[in-house]
């Protein structure tokens, strides 16, 4: 997307937003849409909101779900909390390593895959589970993990 | 106790996309009986003499909060329903959800028509993104059958608000910040959200569960609701098993059955070594324990049960807890800033037998320094498993 | 007016005022870190907590209005050791390089920590080093010994009415930040040394006194 149709989309989805009082969802859509938030986004959303950039940054340090450095087109997230932690979501953690070569909060090479580590994300009974993007996978093993990555 | 549904009621029987399936077992008669036949207070009172408690894992009555809304003289109040469900080991908000989100909207509406407020906000966790288009279709169609919005003479509505990854935002001020969209930081109290919540407005702020009992409270009476459960925790709870179990899943039991009997007779756990009822911020119950009820008198949170087994290291555990409460505080007060980070230094040394005499003493200490002087729930409970683990199971912290 | 114990004793206190407004005008001292009279409270740092009768926790007195019939211990054992405890977090994730620090002698957190009679803090934890900001013509910013009590960025924007400053990121990463976390150098920072002024620890600096030599009386742990 050209920078001038970027601008004029995102000062209509400030309106859509401001209507409703609603700076985090702006936020989230100009992250969406950007893949993550630019200081030349930050910016823009600042100014478009009439807050300090300041706040518009640390709004966005604040929250795991936004990000100030360029993320993968596919975004997977580990749970390690107690419930995964105990059926060894280190195993899934180490499978998604090793197929892309990668660590916690890196990117693949090909800027299709990112990994990171989260909180619960409420599918104890799925346990160990993950999200990509906003899907639920569970009861994951080496095996499921590999079918799932490859259906991307 | 065999289980009891009364939230869970309609899950699994409905088709949460439809709300025909709802009406069809008496959906949305509560709200009708109650705009029809009822005043604001009259519902406040029902909910008041129901015994119901907040469901979130405080356990503040509900007719309670509500009626203290009413008591402002400002005329713009707001009802929030909080399915920022982060608590570790929780997934019954997101089970209700998928299941019953008519449930869910009955009761905020009721809400709304007692406290008299104009709009009310469903604040779903971004982990729960893939709920949002169930939650905004079964709000269509209740709006499309003149429950929400302008027809009727009821204009009011309910928007779904979405969080963008912060635990501590279900602790009920940060959500309000959060919903104002500012970082999650917790609000110091006094002003109470009743009194100056969401924008600084009265604000109701309730959990799922707790909403999705007001339809049947009002539809059948507070007698019959609080003959169910204890003394002092009317209804049943739901919970949420993980862990070390054959059977992990939903359970809804009344109020005051044994732990016993969840997590041995319906999730069927074996070789039993302890349990955690309240996710990461619960108390650690040592398997002698067992038949401790689970209610507000005794432990119950936000009826997250996590199960750990004969050979697990409870210092793996406990470490596991407050490597999560470290990630996840908001970093406004000290205690709990700084005090998760130290924990879970010392935990780290713990677990690898490095741990010193002089070690335990300080976790003691900073135990109680945190749960006293913390701004907020979050930096309150973290410590919880750490001085139950010291209380019961001392003999692994061996130094 | 309304009658309130404290300390063993009944006080008449004016409502809305905070429990801290009430323990000044009796003349009892209660240390405070993040609380400014000229600034909004926040909250943060804990320090001021007190025991009130009847509550589940230890209460902040500085935000904490006084209500009828409340029964407030400023000194008891529970509240000194929590105080204590908080002072020893604070100074472990402080930098420990006081000598050479130019505001050694007029800094809070030493001053509290006097008081209180904590010394070096029992345990370590991870510090918070970043480099030192002093690029700009105005305020030397050394963030590796801000205390996160928030009194810059409240002063900034409720003296100032400028709001250079915001919060980011979170729990133990949390940080002052400028715009997208650069260094500060703003051309509203000339001349005005409002949150200077206010910050309790040496993380801010006017450039000209970084070297001057400020002297007060040495602080001595009572103990």
């Amino acid at each position: 997307m050209s920078d001038e149709n970027l601008s004029l989309e995102l000062e209509k989805l400030c309106i859509h937003y401001k209507r409703h009082d609603d700076l985090l969802s702006f936020i989230k859509k100009v992250h969406e849409k950007c893949g993550y938030l630019s200081p030349e986004n930050i910016k823009n959303v600042a100014s478009l909101w009439n807050v300090s950039v300041g706040e518009i940054y640390g709004l966005t340090t604040f929250y795991v779900f936004l990000s100030t450095k360029p993320l993968g087109q596919n975004v997977v997230r580990v749970c390690r909390s107690t419930p995964c932690y105990l059926e060894n979501c280190d195993m899934v953690i180490e499978t998604i390593e090793k197929k892309f070569n990668i660590r916690p909060g890196g990117v693949t090479e090909d800027g299709k895959f990112s990994l990171q580590l989260v909180s619960c994300i409420g599918a104890c009974d799925q346990a160990p589970a993950m999200l990509i993007n906003d899907e639920l996978y569970g009861n994951l093993t080496p095996g499921k993990i590999e079918t799932i990555l490859k259906g991307l | 106790m065999p289980e009891k549904r009364i939230v869970l009621e309609n899950c699994g029987v409905i088709d949460p996309s439809d709300i025909n399936t709802y009406l069809s077992r008496d959906g949305f008669k509560a709200l009708e009986k109650a705009r029809k036949h009822m005043t604001p207070q009259q519902v406040i009172n029902e909910v008041k003499r129901s015994g119901l408690r907040g469901r979130g894992g405080a356990g503040f009555p509900t007719g309670l909060k509500w009626e203290l809304c009413t008591k402002s003289p400002e005329k713009e109040r707001f009802v929030i329903c909080n399915a920022d469900e982060g608590e570790v080991g929780t997934f019954k908000d997101r089970y209700i959800i998928q299941n019953d989100p008519f449930g869910i909207i009955e009761g905020i509406a009721l809400a709304g028509y007692a406290i008299g407020a104009s709009k009310g906000y469903i604040y779903l966790r971004a982990e729960y993104h893939y709920l949002r288009d169930l939650l905004e279709n079964a709000i269509e169609q209740a709006k499309t059958k003149g429950f929400l919005g302008e027809k009727n003479n009821e204009s009011f509505g309910i928007e779904v608000r979405e969080g963008a990854g912060a635990y501590v935002c279900g602790e009920e001020t940060a959500l309000m910040e959060s919903i104002e969209g500012k970082r999650g930081e917790a609000r110091y109290r006094p002003p109470f959200p009743p009194e100056h919540g969401l924008w600084q407005k009265p604000t109701s702020i309730n959990n799922v569960e707790t909403l999705a009992n007001i339809p049947h409270i009002i539809f059948r009476g507070a007698e019959w609701f609080s003959q169910i459960g204890t003394q002092q925790s009317k209804g049943t709870k739901v919970f949420s098993v993980s862990g070390d179990v054959e059977k992990p899943g939903i359970y809804e039991l009344p109020m005051g059955t044994p732990l016993r009997e969840l997590v041995e007779e319906l999730a069927q756990a074996k070789d039993l070594k302890a349990a955690q009822v309240g996710g990461a911020s619960g108390r650690l119950i040592p398997e002698e324990k067992l038949d401790t009820p689970l209610a507000f008198e005794t432990v119950l949170g936000a009826g997250a049960v996590i199960v750990f087994s004969k050979g697990r290291n409870i210092i793996q555990v406990v470490r596991r807890n407050i490597e999560f409460f470290a990630e996840e505080s908001c970093g406004k007060c000290v205690p709990c800033r700084e005090g998760t980070q130290v924990m879970s230094d010392i935990l780290r040394r713990f677990s690898l037998g490095q741990g010193t005499k002089e070690d335990l003493t300080i976790l003691e200490e900073l135990s109680n320094a945190m749960m006293l002087a913390s701004l907020c729930g979050l930096g309150q409970a973290a410590p919880n498993s750490v001085s139950d683990s010291l209380l019961y199971f001392r003999s692994e912290y061996d130094t | 007016m309304i009658t309130i114990k404290l300390n063993g004793s009944n006080v008449e206190a004016r409502r809305g005022m905070t429990i801290l407004d009430l323990c000044k005008e009796k003349g009892i001292s209660i240390p405070t870190l993040c609380y400014h009279p000229q600034l909004t409270p926040t909250g943060a740092c804990r320090l001021c907590v007190v025991e009130v009768e009847g509550a589940r926790t230890l209460v902040a007195s500085c935000h904490t209005p006084v209500a009828p019939g409340m029964t407030i211990q400023t000194h008891s054992p529970k509240v000194i050791q929590t105080r204590k405890m908080i002072v020893e977090l604070l100074l472990s994730a402080h930098p420990d390089f006081c000598p050479v620090c130019n505001k050694a002698n007029v800094c809070e957190l030493r001053m509290i920590a006097a008081d209180l009679g904590v010394g070096l803090p029992r345990f370590r934890t991870k510090k918070r080093y970043y480099p030192i900001e002093d690029d700009n013509p105005y305020i030397i910013r050394d963030l590796s010994k801000c205390v996160l009590c928030f009194r810059c960025v409240k002063a900034c924007r409720e003296v100032k009415m400028a709001n250079v400053y915001s919060v980011g990121y979170r729990g133990h990463s949390s940080k002052i930040i400028v715009d997208n976390d650069q260094p500060l150098n703003k051309e509203v920072c000339r001349q005005c040394d409002v949150c200077v002024l206010f910050c309790p620890v040496g993380a801010l600096v006017l450039r000209e006194e970084r070297f001057r030599k400020i002297s007060r009386k040495p602080f001595i742990i009572k103990g």
